[in-house]
């Protein structure tokens, strides 16, 4: 529903980068707390001495989706003192598309008139009605942005052609609700590749485990530290010092997936593992399936599983499996293991 | 005439020079080893054996090869002077002379010949000062040499058995003198100047009323020394290091002292919790590439995990490792119980042992299980812990979001009734506050703009100022190193100063140095003053010359003017003709009057270049010279038809 959808939008921000050098957080509405302000500023690009020029970064913080467009400033224009500015929306739901397309409309905007008030005018339209009009011959709408298109727009075969039948680490770790780490030292990969990666639990459609874009810092670490299970991406390279922070690291310049010595007992792959990673890989060589079939694909081997495993819970009483149920059932050790850690994931367990 | 003024003057200023001079020459060659006669003051009174003993004794010091065939003295016989003359004057012009020089300079010889080679030759001696100016001066390297001085001649003496030496050498010949270099921590008062560490009134007190003399905090005798120096050496380090660090850096980084060193401290302790965090993961087969060099932190902190409870450990251990413990457990209290055996007989002891093996055994299985049992719970646990929170954790997400619906929808149900027109309100209250939003954001963009230009514009005059405070920075430190530099020259000056006055003043006082550099710089300014009239007189004659010049052309130009018009008139004009021949008259007088005053002029400067010539053709003695060559001539003819005799005869 439109209605619900713009209830999602929290905040809008402008930063600024002046000729001196400077970076402030010069304009927002409605209001942006102290703390979230301080991650915005330094997720955003302009504060970094000016290595690197991100035009669309988004991220995760306190339960907070971030999207963060910076333009640089063109001659002639009405903004005399700045070179680039950002502009930062804050909602409460994951749609990259969405926030990309109405941020930059309040980026032209901007520049055109050279103050934030048509620009809050813009906002407060899409806020309202739902629909904006934009200076390029259109509009933006909402419902033009379904949720859905956002989940599917990565591309799993990409992933799993890098990996290949190591995909199957990432699938049991999502699986188990474990943290995964992913590290690029360049932010576009790392968001192109983490957020296609709820995908391959897509029966829990829950992409609030996804924090694309981490620092090292103390904020965030902690506000990481609430989540059991997350997928986190990190330009930092230190983090893979830093084991009490995940349970699967994955170096993507370098593709390769390790497990921490942590979480090696709970993630312990045997046939069964197997065999999913071969579907997975068969599905995704397949020239002639789409993206969303892949997923389509692994979405069902998933609910066999989980099945399996509900039919099992039903047979102990009140719904709940027990480990001796699943020892009584003679699979083999790994099959077990897995098993066992997916009802906890699952809420199957009994207490 | 001002010529003839300045050359007398010259002349005479040169005869007082000349026995300068010549004083200088007999000092250098008394000290190359020739014997000069006292009442010999000058050159003039050199004989041919004296300059041929000068001559050979320079050349000997200066280029001892060349020396090896000549000998000091004049033979008797002529043939053989004149050889030597030959070979003397060889030897001077492979030396270097570039002057006409021959076996006449030596056997017949001319004051300034002499004088001109005897200079050359002096100044060819090497300098022994050459030595002491390349040594490095300054009073601790006066020290030295006399340490130095004062160690070689304690090598020098001879060592004598204990009995016979004598106390002077006790000292420096026994064995039981030296003292190792043993350091011990002192206590000092802060005596540095303007100390910026305040002393409570405590301190104050302890350091007076308790803490004892330096000398009396150390042990052992001998370490007080090694331990001053130490202290103090410790002390200018660090203040050295200190001044280092600030004049480069630390201006730089424009913080006061105190910043700067909590920037600095909270840095390295930041560092040092990253290292120590990095090496204490206990993984000694991580895949991340750990650096091998945090392997012996991680031991030093193995080391420090060690005496942590032994229960500690079972939480991380896998079922392998519990296990292992409990078998090296085991085998002590079995190691153990085998020593008291000896006085039990050896079948009750056998048996003894193997109830008791059994006991522990079975002991020893119990706790394994129980330990798997715990184990096993407690992965149960974790595992529903997590399931526990994670299920918490969803349902207060999702009662927030539940609560957040309600209150829509029971506002939406309070405006249900009415509903259209509510609707319609709503629309309009958005829009109304949509516009009033509006307008606020408009309004404070008025206020915010131009804060934000007033904060950019105080911006960049700071960072203006910046630049310069950064340039007179720059400057400052420039002048610190210029202060640093001048102290340096300043210092080294003054010590090669005292070192120099310390020398001169053990100098031999046989040549009076100041009398000659007066001397020298008297004749400098006297060349100074004369050639000053010498370029006076010069332009004077410059002035002349154009003058000269000038009239003659107006005397051509007045006479060929003249000359023409009383012609003209001449034609017709008796008078005019005659006073036209008395003119052409006058005219022929004048050039010729003229002519003779030039003549005159030429032949005085003849006369008296000519007079310049007999004085110099006069000092060469010349006549003596000849009667000499003469006579030496009628000797070698004598000598020659001995010589035909003999070799005719034998």
């Amino acid at each position: 529903m439109a209605t619900t959808e713009t209830q999602f939008m929290l905040s809008v921000g402008l930063i600024e980068k002046d000729v001196n050098g400077d970076t402030l957080w010069v304009w927002c509405y409605p209001s942006v707390g102290d703390e979230l302000r301080e991650v915005l500023l330094s997720k955003c690009c302009l504060t970094h001495d000016g290595r690197d020029f991100h035009t669309f970064v988004f991220g995760q913080f306190c339960r907070t989706w971030y999207y963060i467009t910076t333009m640089e400033v063109q001659e002639p224009t009405a903004l005399n003192k700045v070179t680039h500015f950002s502009v930062v929306v804050t909602a409460k739901d994951f749609n990259p598309e969405k926030y990309a397309a109405l941020s930059r409309i309040l980026c032209r905007m901007y520049v055109k008139h050279g103050s934030p008030v048509k620009m809050m005018e813009a906002y407060i339209t899409v806020l309202t009605k739902g629909i904006c009009q934009s200076d390029e011959n259109g509009s933006f709408l909402i419902k033009d942005y379904d949720v859905r298109k956002a989940y599917l727009a990565g591309s799993v075969k990409d992933v799993v052609s890098q990996f290949g039948m190591e995909t199957i680490i990432l699938y049991t770790a999502l699986m188990l609700k474990k943290r995964i780490v992913v590290h690029h030292p360049r932010i576009e990969a790392l968001l192109e590749f983490t957020r296609v990666l709820p995908a391959f639990v897509w029966h829990r459609k829950d992409w609030s485990i996804l924090h694309p874009y981490v620092h090292l810092s103390d904020a965030e670490l902690e506000d990481l530290k609430k989540c059991p299970g997350y997928i986190a991406g990190f330009v930092n390279p230190e983090v893979s010092n830093r084991t009490d922070l995940f349970d699967v690291f994955v170096n993507l310049p370098d593709s390769t997936i390790t497990v921490s010595q942590s979480a090696k007992e709970a993630m312990a792959m045997g046939k069964l593992h197997k065999d999913i990673g071969q579907l997975i890989v068969e599905s995704a060589e397949d020239v002639e399936k789409s993206d969303s079939q892949v997923i389509k694909d692994i979405s069902v081997k998933t609910k066999e599983i989980l099945a399996n495993l509900v039919a099992l819970a039903d047979e102990c009483e009140d719904s709940k499996i027990t480990l001796e149920g699943l020892k009584q059932r003679h699979f083999p050790p790994a099959t077990e293991n897995f098993l066992f850690h997916l009802a906890a994931a699952e809420q199957l367990l009994r207490i | 005439m001002r010529f003839a003024d300045i050359r007398s003057g010259s002349r005479a200023k040169e005869a007082p020079a000349m026995e300068e001079v010549d004083k200088i020459l007999i000092h250098a060659l008394k000290q190359v080893g020739t014997e000069v006669p006292e009442e010999i003051n000058s050159v003039k009174q050199f004989s041919s054996e004296l300059i041929v003993e000068a001559v050979v004794r320079c050349i000997r010091v200066i280029d001892p090869g060349l020396s090896s065939t000549l000998a000091t003295s004049l033979p008797p016989g002529m043939s053989a002077r004149f050889r030597v003359g030959m070979s003397l004057a060889q030897a001077c012009q492979d030396i270097g002379y570039k002057g006409e020089i021959g076996y006449q300079t030596f056997l017949y010889s001319s004051e300034p010949e002499i004088r001109s080679l005897l200079m050359f030759l002096v100044e060819k001696l090497p300098r022994e000062s050459a030595e002491t100016s390349d040594q490095p001066t300054g009073k601790s390297v006066v020290l030295q040499r006399t340490i130095a001085a004062a160690i070689k001649a304690h090598l020098a003496v001879p060592w004598l058995p204990p009995k016979c030496r004598l106390p002077l050498n006790c000292e420096t010949q026994r064995q039981g003198v030296m003292h190792s270099f043993h350091v011990q921590p002192l206590s000092l008062t802060n005596c540095t100047k303007g100390s910026s560490k305040k002393h409570t009134k405590e301190v104050k007190d302890y350091q007076r009323d308790v803490l004892s003399p330096v000398t009396a905090q150390i042990s052992s005798q001998a370490s007080v020394v090694a331990s001053i120096l130490e202290q103090h050496t410790a002390e200018i380090s660090t203040a050295q290091e200190w001044d280092n660090e600030w004049n480069n850096q630390g201006l730089l980084s424009r913080f006061t002292p105190q910043e700067y060193c909590l920037r600095k401290f909270t840095r390295l302790h930041k560092r040092i919790e990253d290292q120590l965090r990095s090496a204490a993961l206990p993984s000694s087969h991580s895949a991340f590439g750990v650096s091998r060099s945090t392997s012996d932190l991680c031991e030093l902190l193995q080391a420090f995990k060690g005496s942590v409870q032994p229960g500690h450990i079972l939480t991380k251990g896998t079922h392998f490792t519990h296990t292992q413990k409990f078998n090296f457990t085991q085998e002590v209290p079995q190691v153990a119980k085998t020593i008291p055996t000896n006085h039990q007989s050896e079948g009750d002891v056998q048996l003894g042992q193997q109830e008791e093996l059994a006991y522990l055994q079975q002991q020893f299985q119990q706790l394994c299980s129980e330990v798997d049992h715990l184990a096993a719970d407690m992965k149960h646990m974790s595992v529903t812990n997590a399931q526990v929170l994670d299920e918490l954790k969803q349902r207060e997400l999702r009662n927030s979001e539940k609560e957040e619906k309600i209150q829509v929808k029971k506002k939406t149900i309070d405006l249900l009734p009415d509903a259209d027109n509510n609707l319609l309100k709503l629309q309009g209250l958005v829009e109304a506050s949509a516009k009033r939003v509006v307008n606020l954001a408009s309004q404070w963009e008025k206020h915010r703009a131009p804060l934000v230009d007033e904060y950019r514009r105080l911006k960049d005059i700071c960072s203006s100022k910046d630049v310069e405070s950064s340039k007179k920075l720059s400057e400052i430190k420039s002048l610190h190193e210029k202060i640093r530099v001048s102290t340096e020259e300043a210092k080294k000056k003054e010590d090669a100063y005292k070192q120099l006055v310390t020398e001169l003043e053990n100098l031999p006082q046989d040549v009076s140095r100041s009398a000659y550099t007066q001397r020298i710089l008297e004749i400098v300014s006297n060349i100074k003053k004369q050639k000053e009239e010498i370029t006076k007189i010069l332009s004077d004659t410059k002035e002349l010359q154009k003058e000269i010049n000038n009239l003659t052309g107006k005397l051509d130009r007045t006479f060929a003017v003249t000359d023409e018009l009383v012609f003209k008139d001449a034609k017709k004009d008796e008078t005019v003709r005659k006073s036209y021949k008395y003119l052409a008259a006058l005219h022929e007088n004048c050039n010729q009057l003229i002519q003779t005053i030039e003549d005159t002029g030429t032949i005085l400067r003849e006369i008296r270049d000519l007079e310049e010539q007999i004085e110099t053709e006069n000092g060469n003695k010349t006549v003596a010279n000849l009667e000499r060559i003469l006579e030496d001539y009628k000797a070698i003819r004598q000598e020659n038809a001995s010589l035909a005799a003999k070799v005719r005869e034998g």
